[in-house]
């Protein structure tokens, strides 16, 4: 196996009850790659995208981050092993889930003050750094509810990247906000694809995703069905259940009915939020 | 009126001890709590079981009942212990009886998302209470808190009873030798109605406080 790989994934099955969520997913992650998951609600993305940090536990497979591995059935994994990949899986939730009661500069600085035990005065600098990458330093030390959706959703990326992670989960980052503030989290993102972070996403932006993701996943009723890079999956997938989601999502107006999984917001990333993407094309 | 300028001040040192009495019950049941809140959510059946047992034996007696079997009833096991001490154990065993509920719902009111996002930081469950969930529960809990503290409070009245010399106490003194019990607890509601008062003020600008950020 390539040491390049960051996450990798085996066999992993989740159940709820004598429901199946999902069935056998295997997925290998290389550094610096950006791997989007698409599909049908109630597919099982999200609860699959936070397996990988344990915020669910699963059934069966395994999970590896690096040098730490996730077994599931059995025992859960000892507190150590937990923390290992916590610190090392930055994750950005679908609904912010800041500190309510810290500012924006506090929230960045709790992670590495705690669980490294930074000195505040080097956690605020790294935190303002990150703001400041964000387009942000005006607003460090306002608390979130003074704060927009689009800037939440900033501030709670800010507070995982202040922890060094060697990969990003991005659970449906945008999914919650007005979809004038799409673009200015889109654009934080794909600053940080141009700067080589791996990222796994699950999202509903499939011209995001051809633009930016390396790797598309579809993943539909519990299972993988189908996986390759970005612009063949999005363009000519091959299986029938990828098609006909592919056709509902990319063909909204011929489908109003299915409104729900419309998720086009098209070009709309390229607006003005775009100029506070983390470096990449910001001059 | 100098039978009010006579006793008024023996009524000040009622309330003196009252709040004593209050304040040291209160810091600990709040201490106490907060660790039995943490062992009844976390600390599996057994722990957690126990600690709801607590709770309801405590809920559940009548308070004057439960200070009697204290000050009496273990005397009768040679533990005899001085009113002052009795008072104080029944106060703190009775506030920790309410407090762990208090902080429990304050806990358990602070959403998923909260903890998760303190767990996806690699946090570890002790950091996450302190850092992230009781200064969050504590915006939920603070008036339930307040409440508690002015129940802690009136319940000292009882306390007189097993020869404690509180406001209630002395209002009695002053009643069986004046012979003038309108005065004599009128001056007793006045004192209370400024300890609860003054707390229920402080109270009120505490929520002011912590709803700036809410």
């Amino acid at each position: 196996m390539s040491s390049d790989v960051v996450v990798d994934i085996e066999g992993l099955t989740k159940r709820f009850g004598p429901r199946t969520v999902f069935e056998d997913i295997s997925l290998q992650v290389q550094r610096s790659e950006v791997v989007a998951v698409i599909g049908p609600s109630g597919a099982g993305k999200s609860t699959f995208i936070r397996c990988i940090n344990y915020l669910h536990p699963f059934d069966a497979g395994r999970i590896r981050v690096l040098d730490h591995e996730l077994v599931g059935g059995g025992a859960p994994p000892s507190k150590a092993t937990l923390r290992q990949i916590r610190m090392q899986v930055g994750m950005a939730f679908q609904t912010f889930n800041l500190f309510p009661h810290l500012t924006a500069l506090g929230n960045v600085m709790l992670g590495p003050m705690e669980t490294k035990r930074v000195p505040a005065s080097d956690a605020r600098d790294k935190a303002m750094a990150l703001l400041t990458s964000v387009g942000l330093a005006d607003r460090a030390e306002a608390y979130p509810r003074r704060l927009s959706g689009g800037e939440q959703q900033r501030v709670a990326i800010c507070r995982a990247l202040a922890m060094d992670p060697e990969v990003m989960l991005f659970d449906e980052p945008t999914s919650m906000l007005d979809p004038e503030m799409v673009g200015e989290v889109l654009g934080t993102i794909r600053g940080l694809a141009a700067q080589g972070m791996t990222l796994i996403l699950v999202t509903h932006e499939m011209q995001f995703a051809k633009e930016v993701a390396d790797t598309v996943v579809v993943m539909a009723d519990g299972r993988v069905v189908e996986k390759g890079p970005a612009r063949d999956v999005l363009e000519h997938p091959t299986s029938e259940r990828s098609r006909t989601f592919l056709t509902r999502v990319l063909k909204p107006l011929e489908t109003v009915e299915d409104g729900q999984e419309q998720g086009q917001h098209g070009g709309q990333e390229s607006g003005p939020g775009a100029t506070t993407a983390l470096g990449g094309d910001h001059p | 009126m100098h039978v009010v300028a006579l006793y008024w001040q023996a009524i000040v040192d009622g309330g003196g001890v009252d709040l004593e009495l209050t304040a040291i019950a209160v810091a600990v049941s709040v201490v106490v709590g907060i660790l039995a809140a943490v062992g009844r959510i976390y600390g599996g059946k057994l722990l957690g079981g126990a600690i709801t047992v607590y709770v309801e034996i405590i809920r559940g007696l009548p308070p004057i009942l439960q200070l009697f079997i204290i000050y009496f009833g273990l005397s009768q096991f040679q533990i005899n212990l001085s009113s002052f001490s009795a008072g104080l154990l029944w106060l703190v065993l009775y506030g920790v009886g309410y407090a762990v509920e208090i902080f429990r719902a304050g806990i358990e009111a602070v959403s998923v998302g909260q903890r998760e996002a303190a767990d996806a930081l690699g946090l570890t469950r002790v950091q996450a209470l302190r850092k992230i969930i009781l200064p969050q529960a504590w915006m939920v809990m603070l008036p339930s808190l307040m409440t508690f503290l002015v129940l802690q409070v009136k319940n000292t009245t009882l306390l007189y009873l097993v020869g404690i010399a509180d406001i209630m106490y002395q209002a009695r003194l002053g009643t069986s030798a004046t012979e003038q019990p309108a005065i004599m607890y009128g001056m007793a509601a006045i004192a209370y109605l400024i300890i609860n008062l003054t707390l229920s003020r402080i109270g009120s600008t505490l929520e002011r406080r912590q709803a700036l950020y809410r």
